[in-house]
């Protein structure tokens, strides 16, 4: 059956499907059908209308103005807030390139380890036969648990008298262990977070591997293995390939929660020790409401839309690249 | 199923969605928490959870003295404080009254025009302190900071008053654990701040693995603040100590007294607890009362929660954080300012009911009341004996304030930049100490620049 649907409420006009009742039939909607349509469809265009389109445009020209989020109007500073947070203002810039940084390397380590965990704890899946369902449930667990309380429970194994610290010192490894705790050293901080962020992100990731796994026609592997390829070869040079599309989907996910997410950064260190784990998306938040009611509202929202182009200049360059191969 | 409804359910149906939907995305919707009273009955925001009870407690008096009754609600951390209060502020539904920080939230509300200007109503303010009865008040030196380029007060007006006291106290208590202070052979409370680092590495030695002194460096301002600031206070004297703020490099921190002030706050370095920098202020505190620091450094507000935790406040030493040996105020004292005010919104629609509950929890029987309950020191004159009032503990800190010159005052802000961050300054800080990262000079350029960002008003 097909329909063809109205380019436009206003036209009014369809023409029924082929089959049926309405064969070959041509009507004109009534007045009062076309005022219930629009009554119906109102609801979807004012909830898109102020959550999407107002919103948007409200938080553009926020950008552009010095607010604390009070006063009844605000001043307009046009570009002065893009120009202090890059280069101009000693206070606002210098926190801002330092997150940066930061945010380079969790965008760099985090998508990267998420896929060298992930794709072979997925071929090992894949293979396994027995308690196929309890492994696949148990990998997945740090997926439905992550949240503020598993970040609070890495708080305390992380501590100095953590539960980390403790291991090593059994092991007779304690030369390893960190006597500020492994969130209180600002040369092991950033790192373990980005460790505590592979880990919520290996689960989703194994997933999709495993999904894009069962999709290979096996008759490609055993054509490989039959021509004496290795377990190595097959993986690298067969199934690494065909799952490529996964691997962009999987690094786009993670490049974009390295990108804009702070929840994991707020929770744990709130930016610290000092400044050491401090990104860009929690610096966006700090100027929105850290700031001790200073006027730094639009600071945020122009922060917020440089996140906003950089992750869209990410998926596009992320896309590009895996699609040239 | 929408064909068997008849015609005018269904034209119901449809306004009724439409409402909803626009009610709910607007949040104009009926039962939208936090928006004024209905006229007789006052709502009353507080970012503090430790003050709910012991005004619900007030408020049942007062309930039964005017027939007005208070709704108070705790929104916490600070950072969601101020979040509910934007989007209050643009929805027109704040609270009847608010609780604030006194000489900082207050008047940025009030520059805002969410306030109510309590000049003339305020009428009961001789039953204050006198040393606090001013406070919320707009005056000279606040008016002159909101002038400043970028102040966050800029509106305000002279001799304006947003807020009358509510809780008050003093930052830079430090309060140690008796029992080990004695087992370490400390007797007596440090006078000088190299008696302080002395009992700090006496105990340290005793208990290395609990002997050290704990701090939420997660706020970042705890140590600057706390500890840092009254140390050099009472080192520099009041004229030293503001010219560390200052844009004058023969007085600021690249000085020689600025220098010398991070040389003897480093001088704690090596007495940190384990991990103090990845601590909250309440984490710091919990230790401290679980036994896993020795010594803690917080306000006159710390006490209440050691309590709450478990702490038995007959194990507790408190001094003020003390000067250094030939200091400009060898005797340091701390003086009290109001920590906590209540404002009245703009949009109240019962201002004279939100009134008299200012005026009810200045008298004196119920601010003794409230301060017993929430273990807060209140802003009334309680007499010449407020540990018959207070109790032992609290008595004893409010005997402990100074006032004058040789008195630190932690809640006057006007030698500070504005648009002054404290945390931000306090972050480079703590490259020094507690983490180790720079030496004296490099921590004291790094505060000093930003400092100067904040005079240029880039």
């Amino acid at each position: 059956m097909t329909t063809d649907v109205p380019t436009s409420l206003g036209a009014a006009t369809v023409t029924r499907g082929r089959t049926g009742r309405g064969r070959g039939h041509r009507r004109r909607y009534q007045g009062r059908e076309v005022a219930w349509a629009y009554a119906f469809v109102a609801p979807a265009i004012v909830l898109f209308a102020v959550m999407g389109v107002y919103t948007l445009f409200w938080g553009l020209q926020l950008s552009f103005v010095q607010w604390n989020g009070l006063t009844p109007t605000w001043l307009w500073v046009g570009l002065r807030n893009y120009t202090d947070l890059l280069w101009a203002s000693p206070v606002f810039s210098p926190p801002v390139r330092a997150a940066a940084l930061n945010t380079v390397w969790v965008m760099i380590a985090a998508p990267l380890l998420t896929v060298a965990i992930s794709f072979p704890l997925a071929l090992a899946l894949n293979r396994a036969r027995r308690f196929v369902g309890l492994l696949r449930s148990v990998y997945f667990v740090p997926y439905i648990t992550t949240g503020i309380a598993v970040y609070l429970a890495w708080q305390y194994v992380l501590e100095p008298n953590g539960a980390i610290n403790t291991l090593l010192g059994a092991l007779g490894l304690g030369s390893l262990s960190q006597p500020q705790g492994w969130l209180g050293n600002p040369d092991t901080a950033l790192p373990t977070l980005i460790v505590i962020m592979v880990w919520s992100a290996v689960p989703v990731a194994t997933l999709l591997y495993l999904t894009g796994l069962q999709t290979i026609d096996p008759a490609l592997t055993e054509a490989a293995q039959i021509d004496g390829a290795s377990w190595w070869r097959v993986n690298l040079s067969v199934v690494w390939p065909l799952l490529r599309g996964i691997t962009a989907v999987i690094l786009l996910l993670n490049l974009r929660d390295a990108l804009q997410g702070f929840q994991i950064f707020l929770i744990m260190t709130d930016g610290g020790p000092g400044d050491h784990t401090n990104v860009l998306g929690l610096q966006t938040y700090r100027l929105a409401f850290q700031s001790e009611l200073a006027p730094t509202l639009g600071l945020a929202s122009a922060l917020g839309w440089m996140l906003f182009v950089a992750a869209v200049v990410v998926a596009f360059v992320n896309l590009r690249v895996t699609r040239e191969r | 199923m929408n064909r068997y409804l008849p015609r005018s359910a269904r034209t119901y149906l449809a306004l009724a969605t439409i409402l909803a939907l626009t009610g709910a995305v607007t949040g104009c919707g009926p039962g939208g928490g936090g928006d004024s009273g209905d006229g007789k009955n006052l709502t009353m925001w507080t970012f503090k959870q430790s003050h709910v009870a012991a005004l619900q407690k007030a408020a049942e008096s007062f309930k039964q003295k005017t027939g007005i009754g208070v709704t108070v609600e705790a929104i916490t951390p600070d950072d969601a404080f101020i979040a509910r209060t934007q989007a209050a502020a643009q929805t027109r539904s704040l609270p009847d009254v608010f609780e604030v920080h006194t000489n900082g939230d207050d008047f940025t509300f009030g520059a805002a025009g969410l306030l109510e200007d309590l000049t003339e109503e305020a009428t009961w303010t001789d039953r204050y302190l006198p040393s606090v009865a001013a406070e919320g008040t707009v005056t000279e030196r606040y008016f002159k900071q909101s002038q400043e380029k970028g102040a966050k007060s800029a509106g305000i007006k002279l001799n304006q008053r947003f807020s009358v006291p509510l809780t008050i106290g003093t930052f830079g208590i430090v309060y140690a654990n008796k029992e080990r202070l004695t087992a370490a052979g400390i007797t007596e409370s440090p006078k000088t701040w190299e008696d302080f680092v002395a009992a700090l590495a006496a105990v340290q030695k005793a208990r290395p693995q609990d002997g050290g002194l704990s701090i939420g460096f997660q706020a970042p301002t705890t140590g600057m603040e706390w500890l840092m600031q009254p140390m050099a206070y009472g080192k520099l004297g009041k004229a030293g100590f503001t010219g560390l703020f200052s844009n004058d490099p023969a007085r600021n921190w690249t000085s020689a007294n600025g220098r010398s002030v991070l040389d003897s706050y480093n001088q704690v370095t090596p007495y940190w607890m384990p991990g103090t920098q990845t601590l909250t202020i309440d984490d710091a505190d919990l230790a401290f009362a679980q036994g896993r620091s020795s010594f803690v450094v917080g306000g006159t507000f710390t006490l209440a929660f050691l309590s709450q935790n478990g702490m038995n406040t007959e194990n507790i030493v408190t001094f003020p954080v003390p000067s250094p040996k030939g200091g400009a105020v060898p005797e340091l004292s701390l003086a009290p300012f109001a920590l906590t005010g209540l404002s009245v919104s703009a949009t109240t629609k019962n201002k004279d009911g939100a009134v008299k509950w200012l005026e009810h929890l200045a008298q004196t029987d119920v601010a003794s009341q409230f301060a017993k309950d929430a273990l807060d020191i209140p802003p009334v004159d309680l007499g010449g004996d407020p540990t018959g009032n207070l109790g032992p503990v609290l008595g004893a800190m409010i005997g402990s304030f100074g006032s004058g010159a040789d008195a630190y005052n932690p809640g006057d802000t006007t030698h500070q930049p504005p648009s002054y961050d404290a945390a931000v300054v306090a972050r480079s800080l703590m490259e020094l100490t507690p983490l180790k990262k720079a030496d004296v000079p490099t921590a004291a350029a790094g505060v000093q620049k930003i400092i100067d960002g904040y005079w240029s008003g880039k």
